[in-house]
């Protein structure tokens, strides 16, 4: 099995890859962060028997993308799994972020992960199935006042997928999205969750877990994974109360969160 | 004077360590924090102007950061025409409720714990054997009552934070038992301390929430850092060396049943290989 992993040198990016080499995959991972994925190769070679390229890639840029399918032809590897692990967020209300940074979140979140899964798709192995994985958000089940950029690029990639499940269908290719809660994966995390208390911590999901669960499920050919109990009743309750009422909720929760947050 | 390095120098149990030690040794500290280890810094010089210490910053749960920092560590000595090393004492630790991971993919209890410090020895080795020297690890009584997970060291399975944890220290006591097996011919001595329970930040950095509610809780009860720091001193200075292996408040203390050759060799085998080093082909 060869698995392209994109964002794989970021918190949940190497646990995801972690998880495949643990069950014997072959790896091409990629991240802009060219010294962590280098580190992590390593890594991997030191854990593990398997196979491993690596090469940096700033996927919002096309020319870059470019470059690293050249790089893929020209070894002419070919794929049966990827991962869209890229991603970003900046923390605050739209105004208070800079105007190059929201567009940032969209640049990568969604054009970014168009290219990449356009590309990779169409260097599948042949006569092989398929297996696709966005890393949406719980994020993605409403709109988030303070979190509105992020939320909805989320919410792209949730619908994207459940739409682009279907039109490949027979074309043998499964498509997964994950609706994560809070994840362990940078010290900015690790201290949001702690700032929103008791709810942070109760919808934040083990990393290692959600990885193993997410290449299980997605080889079960699921569609959608939303990890944990309370997140699956809160994903639940998102749809049953009028949008505008969740985010209006959102709002008085995050508002409070953020002030100690970003304190 | 004699050279000495401590990790986790800039708070808690290590930050007393240096600042009693920096009355006679040249103390040389590892922290994370630039501001924190120009405020220990500061703090040490207020109370000795006299006092020989400096500060490098360095995130040991990477390993990059490691062969970086001992790497200037070696130069600053160099430098300063000190050309041995008589005390390396690993003692930054940390606990994380949740699995995360360092660059190298690594469970970051066990790189920090017990990796780093098992890669900054071996960086350090040549010149801590010079001086005939002594390796110090801040262990834990938390190390009885388990075994080591060999087959998911890293404890992908089935994490939990007191058994990662513990885990860690009960390395922390092979790889004293491993360096002791292999080294002790060369002239030097390798211990671990039991600090007992001590009031320090370890469980409200980045733990996670109930991590963090459970150790201000309990910190409450646990004695003043000044107290285990003696044990190092006593460690450092008490001659001809301890025979010793694990000791708490100056006393030879009993350790786990797990602290044998055959689990020092085979820890020293697997993080060798995680490290991508080889203490056999060490040059002294």
């Amino acid at each position: 099995m060869n698995v392209m992993i994109t964002g794989a040198s970021g918190g949940l990016g190497r646990v995801m890859v972690a998880e495949c080499a643990e069950r014997g995959y072959n790896l091409f991972i990629t991240d802009i962060n060219q010294a962590g994925l280098l580190s992590l190769k390593q890594g991997l070679e030191r854990q593990f028997k398997v196979c491993v390229a690596a090469k940096a890639c700033d996927l919002t840029k096309a020319e870059s993308v470019d470059e690293l399918m050249s790089f893929i032809d020209m070894h002419g590897i070919r794929f049966d799994m990827l991962i869209n692990v890229a991603g970003i967020d900046y923390e605050g209300g739209f105004l208070s972020i800079d105007r190059e940074k929201i567009i940032k979140i969209i640049a990568l979140n969604n054009e970014a992960t168009l290219r990449i899964t356009h590309d990779i798709l169409l260097r599948r192995r042949p006569g092989k199935r398929f297996t696709l994985i966005f890393v949406s958000s719980l994020a993605s089940l409403y709109p988030m006042p303070l979190k509105a950029t992020y939320a909805a690029s989320k919410r792209f990639l949730l619908d994207f997928a459940l739409a682009l499940r279907h039109e490949l269908k027979n074309k043998d290719v499964s498509v997964l999205t994950l609706c994560p809660g809070g994840l362990v994966t940078t010290k900015e995390a690790i201290r949001g969750i702690s700032a929103q208390g008791f709810w942070g911590n109760a919808t934040t999901n083990s990393l290692e877990i959600v990885a193993r669960k997410t290449i299980g499920y997605a080889l079960q050919g699921k569609s959608l994974y939303i990890p944990g109990l309370l997140n699956k009743i809160l994903s639940l309750l998102g749809r049953l109360i009028p949008r505008s009422w969740a985010a209006a909720l959102i709002y008085l929760r995050w508002s409070k969160a953020q002030v100690k947050w970003l304190r | 004077m004699k050279a000495v390095v401590i990790t986790g120098a800039s708070s808690g149990i290590g930050f007393e360590i240096a600042r009693l030690l920096s009355k006679n040794y040249f103390v040389i500290g590892i922290g994370r924090n630039e501001n924190n280890c120009a405020h220990a810094k500061e703090l040490i010089y207020s109370e000795n102007p006299g006092a020989k210490i400096e500060y490098f910053i360095a995130d040991l749960v990477q390993q990059k950061e490691v062969n970086r920092v001992a790497y200037e560590i070696q130069t600053y000595l160099e430098n300063n025409d000190i050309l041995e090393l008589y005390g390396l004492i690993n003692n930054a630790g940390c606990v994380r409720s949740w699995y995360t991971t360092s660059e190298e993919g690594y469970e970051q209890q066990f790189a920090l714990n017990h990796l780093a410090g098992f890669l900054l020895t071996y960086r350090l080795l040549p010149l801590i054997i010079k001086a005939k020297g002594r390796i110090i690890m801040t262990g834990s009584q938390s190390h009885k009552g388990i075994k080591i997970c060999w087959d998911d060291i890293m404890l992908r399975k089935r994490y939990n934070p007191l058994t990662a944890y513990k885990q860690s220290k009960l390395c922390n006591i092979l790889f004293a038992k491993g360096l002791n097996d292999r080294f002790t011919s060369a002239g030097i001595r390798a211990y671990v301390v039991d600090p007992g329970l001590v009031r320090t930040d370890i469980g409200n950095k980045q733990a996670g929430f109930l991590v963090n509610l459970i150790w201000s809780i309990r910190k409450k009860y646990g004695v003043s850092p000044e107290i285990p720091a003696k044990t190092y001193e006593f460690l450092l200075e008490t001659n001809p060396a301890p025979k010793g292996l694990y000791y708490c408040s100056c006393n030879e203390k009993t350790y786990s049943r797990q602290v044998t050759s055959e689990n020092a060799d085979r820890l020293f085998l697997l993080s060798e290989k995680l490290s991508g080093i080889s203490y056999d082909r060490l040059e002294c």
